[in-house]
């Protein structure tokens, strides 16, 4: 291609999408994870990942409506579903998943926080005031799945373009699904790490271990990608020269791979290493480096999508 | 006579082809294309020197292909293929998500700044559809292009294809393409 047709709008909002869908990820999967009959055991993470994730997907869609040639006809969208269209079934979901964010969060607020939510409002919508806290887990087990899905289209996106041999490999996908709830992990680390007052082991524990998996699926997918896209046809070979040697070689392994992926990695398993060698199980982690880890997770994801859309566009058949 | 299905296609013999540009300039009157941009355009190779030179020339537009990977990725169907195999864009329909520029394997798409929507080459179908040739086919000179329905029996197109060897450009994209250059 002569320029690239998909610049920093559609990076901003891969991101943007995937972190949202991570955060509701790992809400939802804390509170479904309960200890002793029914009692949640990761209030806190569940509470904050519910209070993140419709705002970076709200954001995120806006700035894809502001990147289409006529984003006024934005609602075309929505008057067609065409299953052969990653795109068209990304819309679609995306609509699903920001009401069910939405929903979630209400069902987290606390009841004044909700009657601070419409006191500003008119009286005769006072009825709509409901209480959804009841139905938290319900929504976590309907919006997980969705979650997953936006997470997952946004590779799908990328990789189902035949005509662009960086992105056309069935492990894309994967790699941005993973890289998505890794960063929506991060975010609520990040979140927690701010929030010093109420320090609580625990959630580290939970989104420490959770993000070393997330992170080591994604590095184990970006290996055999790079393996098998050397070992496949000459277009593949051609286009993986831009991160092996052309133009985002650096950016690629220094930046994504090592600051990205493997330092937080190694950092993240360092953390938790003590908690998982000793029984007593009272270790402490230590907000700041909490915070460096997740912002390089951020960094990373952001990066991944940053390489994947510019360098894809560059590739072709020659 | 036998009712069959009509399927166009664009037969090019590049041999005959002299870099005039005619049929660049042809496109951009016949469809007022915006200056900058280009429904189609002539791929030059240039190689050795003289006098062991080679200058060939490969006139190139959208392939209308026979699975084409732009209608399949458009989200809204603004990108469709007509029955008789011409591929096309609903200018009212299209969004100006540019889906379709990036997943054309020729890069045969342009997006128009001006409207808001992606553009390309659609055989000249308002000519078509009066038993006209495209402006490109019409204004050759050297008469490299042949435009007809290859599934015509007694057409030139299916007895250039059928005298005559020939390639497609990057049949390995997997979508078909419909262009047809003699070798």
């Amino acid at each position: 291609m002569k320029h690239p047709e998909w610049g920093y709008l559609i990076i901003v909002y891969l991101f943007l999408g995937g972190l949202s869908a991570g955060a509701f990820f790992v809400s939802a999967l804390a509170t479904l994870l309960q200890r002793n009959g029914d009692t949640p055991a990761y209030t806190r993470v569940a509470r904050l990942g519910a209070m993140l994730a419709p705002w970076p997907v709200i954001i995120g869609s806006t700035l894809l409506i502001f990147d289409l040639g006529r984003w006024y006809h934005f609602w075309k969208l929505f008057m067609h579903f065409r299953w052969t269209s990653p795109m068209s079934i990304g819309s679609w979901l995306l609509i699903a998943f920001t009401l069910i964010t939405l929903a979630y969060l209400w069902a987290w607020l606390s009841a004044e926080e909700r009657e601070k939510a419409f006191f500003r409002l008119p009286r005769y919508l006072a009825s709509l005031n409901r209480d959804f806290s009841a139905h938290r887990r319900q929504i976590a087990l309907l919006g997980m799945p969705v979650s997953i899905g936006v997470g997952i289209y946004t590779g799908v996106l990328l990789g189902a373009v035949q005509s662009r041999p960086f992105w056309n490999t069935n492990l894309v996908a994967q790699m941005f699904l993973f890289s998505a709830l890794s960063s929506g992990c991060a975010a609520v680390t990040l979140l927690l790490a701010f929030r010093r007052k109420d320090y609580d082991a625990c959630s580290f524990q939970l989104l420490y271990t959770l993000d070393i998996c997330l992170l080591a699926l994604e590095f184990f997918i970006v290996v055999p990608y790079i393996v098998h896209g050397e070992l496949s046809v000459q277009a593949v070979k051609d286009s993986l020269a831009l991160i092996l040697g052309g133009p985002f070689t650096v950016i690629f392994w220094l930046f994504f791979l090592g600051l990205g992926l493997l330092l937080p990695l190694v950092i993240e398993a360092f953390e938790t290493l003590p908690a998982w060698m000793s029984q007593a199980g009272a270790v402490h982690y230590r907000t700041s480096v909490a915070a460096v880890t997740a912002l390089l997770v951020l960094a990373g994801g952001f990066l991944l999508r940053y390489i994947f859309v510019f360098a894809g566009q560059m590739s072709a058949f020659r | 006579m036998a009712v069959h299905q009509k399927r166009y296609v664009l037969v090019i013999d590049s041999r005959k082809c002299i870099d005039c540009k005619a049929c660049v300039v042809a496109c951009r009157a016949e469809n007022s294309v915006p200056l900058g941009e280009s429904r189609n355009w002539i791929n030059e190779e240039r190689r050795g020197e003289w006098p062991k030179l080679l200058a060939a020339f490969e006139p190139e537009q959208c392939h209308h292909c026979e699975s084409p990977a732009c209608v399949r990725v458009c989200p809204t169907g603004a990108s469709y293929q007509r029955p008789d195999g011409i591929v096309a864009v609903n200018e009212a329909e299209c969004v100006g998500c540019r889906y379709c520029i990036i997943a054309c394997p020729f890069d045969a798409r342009f997006f128009r700044e001006d409207k808001g929507v992606v553009e390309k080459c659609d055989f000249c179908a308002h000519r078509v559809d009066c038993g006209e040739l495209p402006a490109c086919v019409e204004t050759c000179p050297s008469k490299v292009r042949v435009f007809g329905d290859i599934n015509d029996p007694s057409g030139k197109v299916r007895e250039l294809l059928e005298k005559r060897r020939y390639r497609t450009r990057k049949p390995e994209a997997g979508t078909g393409p419909q262009i047809y250059y003699l070798l």
